[in-house]
Order: C-alpha cells, then sequence, then structure tokens
C-alpha cells in the first residue's frame, strides 16, 4: 500500500489568549491517501478550519507530525511552510478572493505569476472549460454569479495541477442548489483526475457526498465513517 | 511539481501589470496621489530649471558685455551689477578724466567710455503700469571702441533695413536702435525717432528728434532694447558734459592676480570701483540665492508631503487587499513576490508622478519664466529658466528614488502578513 498523501499524529495547535490556552485542535491522527475525498465536518469552534490550515501549511502545529506530500511540516518556518505547498496544495475558499481588477483568465493564471511559470492559454481554456466558465473567460468577478465566483476558484486551484485540493467552507456562500453543484464538481474532479480532496462543511448532506467523513468535536476527531 | 508549464525566467512584466490593474482599482486615489507627486516634482523641475537657466543667462550676459571688468563711480554694487547687464542710469557719474587716467594702464587691451541715460518716449503716458514701455534706454557710445568689445554687432538686413551703418562720431541726431526697440517702435532705417530727454538740473524734458541710420540684429542681450548714440551728443543731450557711467575694460590677461593688481591700482582714485566679472556673476547670484534657497525648501516640504501620500495610498491600499494578499501566499507567492508588487506599486505611483511633474514643469517653464520675470527684475536678459534633459533625468530618477525607499515600509508590511490571519482578517469578493 502507498503511504498516505497526508500523514498527521498527535497533530496539536493551541493559542494563547490573554491567560488562556485554547486548544483549537488537540491530538488529532489522521491518514488521507491519494485521490480520496473526505469530508470535514463540525459545529462553529470545532477546529475544521484550524485542521485543514494545517494539512495545507498556511499555518504551522504547536505540536505532533505531519506529513504533507512526503514532507515533514513539523516546526518549518512561514517562507519553508510556502514551498511546501507552492505547486502541491491548491485552495478554494469560503470566501472566493478573487482580485475585482483581473479577468476570470488573470484570475485562474495568476498563481502561474508567483510560481514562476507561463501561463499555457490552452491549458486554461481547458480548465475553464472542466468547471464551465469557458463563456466566461473574459468577465470579471463582479460580473459573475456566487456559483460562478467559486467555479473561478476552483479553476485557479487547479490550474497548478495540485496533487491535493483543499476547499474550506467551499458552499458556505452559495445557495442550496449551487453548493450541490459544487459538489458534483468535486466529486467529478475527484473520480476523472485522481485528485485528493479534503473539504470542511457545515453541510452534513454535502458531506456525505465524500468518500470518507471525519467529525470533529472541541479539536478532537469523533467519528470516521466511509460513505462507500 | 511536476506539470508542463515553461519556465517564466523573466516574471517582471507580469509583475509589472499586476501593479498596474491594482493602481487602477482606485483610480481617483491613485490619481491624486500621482498629482501630488508631479506637483512636488514639477516644483523641484522648475526650480532646477530657474537655476541652471539663471546662471546660464548671466554666464551669456556677461560674456556678450565683450568686457570683463568695468569701473565706475562709487556706489551700490548691486545696483552697478545690473546696471551692467539690463541697463539703467547711475546716480553717481564718472569724470571723463578718468577714462583718461585708466587708458594708459599697461595691462589694459581696450577699453570704452558708455554714457547711459533714459528717455521718454514720445507721446507716451507716465502711468505706472505703462513705465516699463514709456521709457528707452539710451546709450552714449563711441562706436569704434564699443565694436572692439563687442565685434558680433551686425546689422539687420532685408527690405527698409539695408544699408544700416554706425552714426557719425559727433553726429546730433543720428542713433542706431537695437533689435527690439525698433521692433517695438517699429522704425526702420530711415526712419525718424523722437525722443524726449530731461536735461539735468532741469524740469521739463527737451524734445528731440534723430535718424535711424542702422537696426542692430538680435543679440539676446541689453543691447536689443537700446537706443545708441554718439557719447558726446548723450552727454549733451542730457547735460552732463564730461562724465560717464562705466567704462568698460578688456585685459590683456584675465585671471584672478591680474584683475586683484588692477583694482589694487584704481580703487586708489576716490570715485570710483572696479567691478570684475566674477564679481558682478556673484553678486547677481547673490541677489536670488535666498529667494532661490526659499523655493528649494518649499519644494523640499512638498516633495516631503507627496511621499507622506504614496505611502499612505500604498499602506491603505495595503490594508484593504489583506484578504488578497493572503490568498496570493496561500497560492503560492513568497514574501519576496509580495514585497516585489507592493514595492512596483509604489514605484510606479512615483515614476509617473516624475513624469507628469517634470512634463509639467517642461510646458509651462514659459509661464514661469514670465511670472519671475514680473515679480523681480532678474538683472539679466534672456532665458532664465532652462529645463534640460539632464534636469528632466534628475526629477524622474529622484522620483524613482523616493518611490524605490517610500515603498519599503508597505511592502515590508505586506511581505510580513502570515496567510491565516490575513485570508480571516479580509474579505474580497
Amino acid at each position: 500500500m502507498t503511504p498516505p498523501i497526508i500523514h498527521a499524529r498527535g497533530l496539536t495547535r493551541h493559542y494563547r489568549r490573554g491567560s488562556e490556552t485554547v486548544k483549537a485542535l488537540d491530538g488529532v491522527d489522521l491518514d488521507v491517501h491519494a485521490g480520496e475525498m473526505v469530508s470535514i465536518l463540525g459545529p462553529s469552534g470545532s477546529g475544521k478550519t484550524t485542521l485543514i490550515n494545517l494539512i495545507s501549511c498556511l499555518d504551522a502545529p504547536t505540536g505532533g507530525t505531519l506529513e504533507v506530500a512526503g514532507r515533514s511540516v513539523g516546526g518549518l518556518s512561514e517562507d519553508e511552510l510556502v514551498e511546501v505547498r507552492r505547486g502541491v496544495l491548491g485552495f478554494v475558499f469560503q470566501q472566493f478572493h478573487l482580485l475585482p481588477t483581473l479577468t476570470v483568465t488573470e484570475n485562474v493564471e495568476l498563481p502561474l505569476t508567483f510560481l514562476g511559470l507561463r501561463p499555457d492559454p490552452r491549458r486554461t481554456r481547458e480548465i475553464l472549460g472542466m468547471v464551465g466558465l469557458t463563456a466566461r473567460a473574459d468577465h470579471r468577478p463582479q460580473e459573475l454569479s456566487g456559483g460562478e465566483m467559486q467555479r473561478v476558484a476552483i479553476a485557479r486551484a487547479l490550474l497548478i495541477e495540485p496533487r491535493i485540493l483543499v476547499a474550506d467552507e467551499p458552499t458556505g456562500n452559495l445557495d442550496k442548489k449551487t453548493g450541490a453543484s459544487i459538489f458534483a464538481l468535486f466529486k467529478k474532479l475527484a473520480a476523472e483526475k485522481g485528485l485528493t480532496i479534503i473539504i470542511t462543511t457545515h453541510n452534513t448532506a454535502f458531506g456525505y457526498e465524500a468518500d470518507r467523513v471525519i467529525t470533529l468535536e472541541d479539536g478532537k476527531i469523533v467519528r470516521e465513517e466511509r460513505t462507500a | 511539481m511536476d506539470t508542463h508549464y515553461e519556465k517564466d525566467v523573466f516574471p517582471l512584466p507580469r509583475f509589472i501589470a499586476l501593479a498596474v490593474k491594482n493602481l487602477r482599482r482606485r483610480l481617483v486615489r491613485t490619481g491624486l496621489t500621482v498629482a501630488g507627486v508631479a506637483l512636488a516634482v514639477g516644483v523641484a523641475v522648475s526650480l532646477g530649471g530657474f537655476m541652471l537657466g539663471y546662471r546660464g543667462a548671466i554666464d551669456k550676459s556677461i560674456e556678450m558685455l565683450g568686457f570683463q571688468v568695468m569701473i565706475m563711480a562709487k556706489g551700490c554694487p548691486y545696483e552697478a551689477a545690473t546696471m551692467m547687464l539690463k541697463g539703467g542710469t547711475g546716480l553717481l557719474y564718472l569724470p571723463e578724466e578718468t577714462f583718461k587716467k585708466v587708458q594708459g594702464d599697461p595691462d589694459i587691451e581696450s577699453l570704452t567710455p558708455v554714457f547711459v541715460g533714459v528717455a521718454q518716449k514720445a507721446g507716451s503716458g507716465i502711468r505706472d503700469s505703462e513705465v516699463g514701455n514709456a521709457f528707452s534706454i539710451i546709450s552714449g557710445i563711441e562706436s569704434k571702441t564699443f565694436l572692439v568689445m563687442r565685434p558680433w554687432l551686425a546689422f539687420k538686413k532685408g527690405p527698409g533695413y539695408d544699408g544700416g551703418r554706425w552714426f557719425a562720431p559727433a553726429s546730433k541726431d543720428e542713433v542706431v536702435m537695437g533689435y527690439e526697440a525698433a521692433e517695438y517702435e517699429q522704425r526702420k532705417v530711415g526712419d525718424t525717432l523722437y525722443a524726449s530727454i530731461t536735461p539735468a538740473g532741469e524740469p521739463n524734458p527737451v524734445l528731440h528728434q534723430f535718424k535711424v541710420v542702422g537696426v542692430l540684429e538680435r543679440t539676446g542681450t541689453q543691447d536689443d532694447g537700446t537706443v545708441f548714440m554718439p557719447i558726446s551728443t548723450a552727454q549733451d543731450y542730457f547735460k552732463r558734459p564730461g562724465q560717464l557711467t562705466i567704462i568698460g575694460i578688456k585685459l590683456k590677461q584675465f585671471n584672478a592676480v591680474k584683475l586683484r593688481d588692477f583694482e589694487a591700482r584704481w580703487l586708489k582714485l576716490p570715485e570710483v570701483q572696479v567691478v570684475g566679472l566674477q564679481q558682478v556673476k556673484n553678486t547677481l547670484v547673490g541677489l536670488v540665492a535666498t529667494a532661490q534657497t526659499m523655493i528649494a525648501a518649499v519644494a523640499v516640504i512638498a516633495v516631503v508631503v507627496a511621499l507622506i501620500g504614496v505611502i499612505n495610498t500604498i499602506l491603505m491600499s495595503v490594508y484593504e487587499r489583506t484578504g488578497e494578499i493572503g490568498i496570493m501566499k496561500a497560492l503560492g507567492a513568497r514574501r519576496g513576490d509580495i514585497f516585489q508588487l507592493i514595492w512596483l506599486e509604489t514605484l510606479m505611483i512615483c515614476l509617473a508622478g516624475g513624469i507628469l511633474g517634470s512634463a509639467m514643469a517642461a510646458l509651462g517653464a514659459g509661464a514661469v519664466e514670465t511670472g519671475i520675470k514680473s515679480l523681480a527684475n532678474m538683472g539679466v536678459s534672456g532665458s532664465i529658466v532652462r529645463i534640460t534633459p539632464a534636469v528632466i533625468g534628475g526629477a524622474v530618477l529622484g522620483a524613482a528614488i523616493l518611490g524605490f525607499f517610500g515603498g519599503l515600509y508597505p511592502a515590508w508590511r505586506a511581505a510580513s502578513m502570515r496567510p491565516v490571519e490575513a485570508i480571516r482578517e479580509g474579505g474580497v469578493a
């Protein structure tokens, strides 16, 4: 069996708030294998976003061990974490975070600027076609619906051909129907491209669309279920 | 990372394009900031052009005098300096004997006596507003020695001007007009010129009629506005026989030692002062140095205020784009990428301001010159504001240096943002 693409043992993230220590994540063990689609469920404050931030190398753990795509990220500085996530991790956030002055195409190609790569128009068109935005390529974000903006964010994450796609509450700002279409898109990507997808969501129905569902409470995993 | 994208070996243009798009997001704010920088740079360029142009004008005016030293009656050196270059009447006069005494000096190569007076133009008003146009500078000269000093003086050619010549040495009714004087009075060779001259000690002017025997080519000096006549005639009409305004002198060898020796010899005369070329230059530079220092101080303040404006604008933009900066970092931007992006934005604002300000200053140089000349007598003829490519290049470079330093703090702030916090705090589309 191939080693997991994400391997966490005793993963901890504590914060200091005045004299109090907040245990946002408290000793989580987690393995995610390549090509898996995993949902993380839980109420607000359960530690979903903290876990996903650690897995995404956007934040550093205060305890435990974490390996992402074969690299140990424990104790790395912010600059070192950037190097781990460059080209390995793709991100989709609840807020779409598109640059308003850039067109859809330019937004999608933005990560390449930071990775020192030349855009390939054919590849960009292909990705936009995959998320159903070919006709919107030259539009600006303010001309798009919420669902379309989230699709742009997904295309932006996919363009760099990441090994892991991390989505934090991707349907949080969308209506139920649009949210369902976004989840359907994730399922299609996981099936067709063998992409590892980790999603946090409040929506239990959407969460159970994944291969595996992990439920967090008070910074700990309380339940882990396989759906298929 | 395993992709089929080509490596971008020169990504700077893409960062520049991104920075331009960011700046266009708040066009009014960016525009106002650029305008602030442009204003400061415009003031600095105008000042630089004035400093350069004024010194150049002094140099040219002194060179076009044709002599290196002048002897005149003791008095205010400022008055001496401006009179020498701009024309005007001295309150004090030299006795003609001084000329004779000086003439024998072994270091002198050539010398010429000059009597300067002011005539009222016939039919002109004497209202204050017309004063500038109502009087003519009359220069009584000895054409033979005067031309040794200014060999470049030539007569204007063309219909109505051909046949120009210098007046006969003792003529009482012949004059030669400078280019502008003739232009203003609309006189050509053979025309009549009327001038009212008030003899010394008399209350009323006397109207004289002259024949214009020559009109000079433009020289770009005070000669253009002067009416020349024989020195004896001028002394006679102004009722100052045997009196001179200045004696222009060219030395065989002109250097500091020779000038000092020459001065030492002639300062013994109680009635004279010896004014050297360098001294005149220093006097005139000194006259405007204080004003230039004050304008420079204003320019420095304007530049500092503009710089604060730029930093403020970029910082506001950084704070507004906190979420965006966070997402860029999440997408793989390194600290250096964010730093470069924000720093480029600052640099662009300053460069745009620098270019715009320089262009404004270059286009408005004429207006600045007219303004300065209307405010004060600068004591020189010709252009006093000279905006050269070097001045503009210096200003644009200065603006770039401002941008370089001004962008450091906002760029550092943006680059130091932690992605998790930035994404949490900021929110964009």
